[in-house]
């Protein structure tokens, strides 16, 4: 009787023993891993700022007013174009219907592209 | 305590003799009650272990077996959170004008270095920019730590570390970094090695800076900024002057959405500056702005009820006062009234308009306008005191009307303006963003009705006057034209002038002001060789409005629309520019 309960009781601390220090190496895992995604964490930061600069850098004004004038057949908006004000805008011209499996959605946008 | 016999103490016992039954010899007395207690001790102690192992057990079965959302620790932001020495510096539309990024910085243990001449020689290689003699000056040092290169490029890292010397380290090091470069450089300023804010915004709001993490939106728009710099540096160019200055305020507020100073500087690498280029001409220098200062003149005169919009003066002969003349560039040589001394810029009148002022009210209401001191709180230093008469005598009065003989700077001439045409209300400039529907702080200097008819002698002056090349048709510009000679020693310089215009648009109703100035322009054959404001610096403000006007949401009008005519219908006597339109 009272081995049984030693045995019992022997088990039961080997047990709790062994999960114990299983969770404990988990918790030291993990906090590993906390510490190695902190630090990713603040190396991605960095990379934004780098980048975020880099990319404000880029957009310089003077930059893009220069490749704009270079690849792009626009022109800034006319006062002319403006005083007509947005009601004077045609709306789309609703396209005839295709023959062909198109969306009705999709058809007036290709149409006018192709054109 | 009564012990039972003892049963083994016998070697020679025989082995089949079987103990006699155990049976206890019955306890008595304290003997008894002494083993109860003892036992109950243990029972207690036991049963304390047991929960002590059932509390552990059942902890461990709860953490291994059941998990439960988020741990703890990750909440605890463990070294998530970025450490940033100094905020960001954003325009108000959240583009960024300053940022602070990790560099690595090259510095040696000379105490290490095994061959010093080697390593000198080895590094200037890969570092063309370092000298070699101050390298093994520097390698040779008793110091255990001397800088050798600060804040390199990954590249200069890589290629350093390639070298393979002992005794060379590096160390992450913060700097700042200007991605728009030279756009907004008289505002943001920029800062030395060590970080410390050495001009403008980041000098002026270094504390802000060091102690926030959120970046810090000025009032700036780098479009705006972009365009007026651009403009600017146009007509600088164009007219071969030595500088120009613009300023776009809103009105409303008397936030600054863009302020140029040329020439200017790439904040990146300050050392490589000029003295003039790091001068901030907008806010720093003070000029005396010529016939813009007539603004005022009309204004306090109104406001004063020395003269109303149906007054008039003599300005047929120059005034001769003292040792002075006061000549008109525009002659009329006839009787003008109010409106028309503003629209041709008449100095023989707008003098006269002075003495009705009175030195004392002139003195009282150009200090209420912020004109006689430097503006309290702006966010950067580089701001200049004015410079006022002193004595201030009834010359200085008569002067002073058509803008001689007090220098303001840009900054403040510019917050005085916005109060006249704003309806009255001085809103101290600023250079950070006001939250959106903060009432911006200002005080009542002019009644509403004085920039009422203010507003419709500006507009008559690019109307019919002296600033017809500011009409950026649709928007309503009105304006004033000034062409200051520069003081020279004691006498004024003929030929270097300060041209500038101001501009207001929509004049019915300002919302915003544009002041661009250059500095000493020579006239071209596209301004039949005039130099004066209305020819260098109106037509900048034109080109300046036409294109931010969309940026900033303002619709072009029909400008015949009878209700828009009705409003700025200045009812004179006399009918204005009859015969004198042609400028």
């Amino acid at each position: 009787m009272i081995r049984a309960s030693t045995i019992l009781w022997l088990a039961a601390v080997i047990l709790i023993g062994y999960a114990m220090f299983q969770v404990k190496y988990e918790v030291v895992q993990q906090e590993e891993r906390l510490a190695r995604l902190s630090h990713q964490i603040a190396d991605g930061r960095e990379a934004i700022r780098v980048l975020n600069a880099e990319w404000n850098f880029l957009n310089q004004p003077a930059r893009l007013n220069e490749l704009a004038k270079r690849h792009l057949t626009l022109v800034p908006i006319g006062t002319a174009q403006l005083l007509a004000g947005i009601e004077a805008l045609p709306m789309r011209q609703a396209a005839p219907p295709q023959a062909g499996g198109e969306t009705a959605g999709a058809a007036p946008i290709k149409t006018s592209a192709v054109r | 305590m009564k012990t039972p016999q003892p049963r083994d103490e016998n070697p020679c016992r025989p082995r089949h003799f079987k103990p006699p039954p155990c049976s206890p010899a019955p306890l008595d007395g304290p003997a008894k009650q002494s083993l109860e207690t003892s036992h109950t001790r243990l029972l207690i102690t036991a049963a304390l272990f047991c929960l002590a192992f059932a509390v552990v057990g059942l902890r461990l079965v709860e953490v291994a077996a059941f998990k439960r959302g988020d741990p703890r620790l990750a909440h605890r932001g463990v070294a998530t959170q970025a450490v940033q020495s100094r905020a960001d510096i954003v325009d108000r539309n959240g583009v960024l004008l300053a940022t602070t990024l990790e560099t690595p910085s090259l510095y040696a243990d000379p105490k290490q270095v095994i061959d010093a001449h080697d390593a000198a020689r080895q590094l200037v290689r890969v570092l063309p920019d370092l000298k070699e003699s101050e390298v093994y000056a520097k390698l040779t040092s008793d110091k255990s730590f001397i800088w050798l290169k600060r804040q390199m490029t990954p590249r200069q890292e890589y290629e350093v570390n390639r070298l393979g010397l002992p005794g060379l380290q590096f160390e992450d090091e913060e700097k700042r970094v200007y991605p728009k470069g030279n756009l907004a450089a008289q505002v943001v300023g920029f800062v030395g090695l060590d970080n410390h804010g050495f001009a403008g915004v980041e000098r002026g709001l270094d504390g802000v800076l060091r102690s926030r993490g959120a970046p810090l939106a000025l009032s700036l728009d780098v479009r705006l900024q972009f365009i007026l710099r651009q403009e600017v540096a146009h007509q600088v160019a164009d007219f071969n002057a030595i500088g120009g200055t613009g300023i776009i305020m809103d009105v409303r507020t008397g936030e600054i959405l863009a302020l140029a100073s040329l020439p200017d500087f790439d904040p990146n690498t300050p050392g490589a500056a000029s003295p003039e280029a790091l001068f901030n001409r907008a806010t720093l220098g003070t000029y005396e702005m010529g016939s813009v200062f007539k603004i005022f003149n009309t204004a306090i005169a109104l406001e004063t009820h020395a003269a109303t919009m149906a007054s008039g003066y003599d300005a047929t002969n120059p005034i001769r006062f003292g040792g002075f003349t006061i000549h008109d560039d525009h002659p009329q040589r006839r009787w003008l009234t109010v409106p028309e001394i503003f629209t041709y810029s008449s100095n023989i009148g707008s003098a006269k308009m002075a003495l009705d002022i009175g030195t004392d009210r002139q003195r009282d209401y150009l200090g209420r306008l912020g004109l006689l001191q430097s503006p309290a709180g702006f966010e950067i230093k580089e701001v200049g005191e004015p410079l006022a008469p002193s004595p201030w005598r009834q010359i200085n009065t008569m002067t002073i009307g058509y803008g001689q003989g007090l220098s303001v700077s840009e900054l403040q001439f510019a917050t005085a303006v916005a109060a006249v045409v704003n309806g009255g209300v001085l809103h101290p400039a600023t250079l950070v963003k006001r939250a959106a529907g903060e009432p911006a702080p200002g005080e009542r200097v002019l009644s509403e009705q004085t920039s009422v008819d203010m507003r419709k002698l500006l507009r008559l002056v690019v109307e019919q006057g002296t600033g017809k090349l500011a009409n950026a048709p649709g928007y309503l510009v009105g304006g004033k034209t000034g062409t200051a000679e520069k003081v020279a020693g004691k006498a004024y310089a003929t030929h270097s002038l300060l041209s500038s215009f101001l501009g207001v648009f929509p004049v019915n109703d300002p919302r915003f002001l544009v002041l661009i100035s250059i500095d000493e322009p020579h006239g071209n054959a596209k301004s039949h060789g005039y130099a004066t404001g209305g020819w260098v610096a109106a037509p900048a403000v034109r080109q300046v409005i036409e294109r931010i006007a969309s940026l900033v949401g303002i619709q072009p009008v029909d400008e015949d629309l009878p209700e828009i005519r009705r409003s700025l219908l200045v009812t004179s006597p006399t009918p204005v520019g009859r015969k004198f339109a042609a400028n």
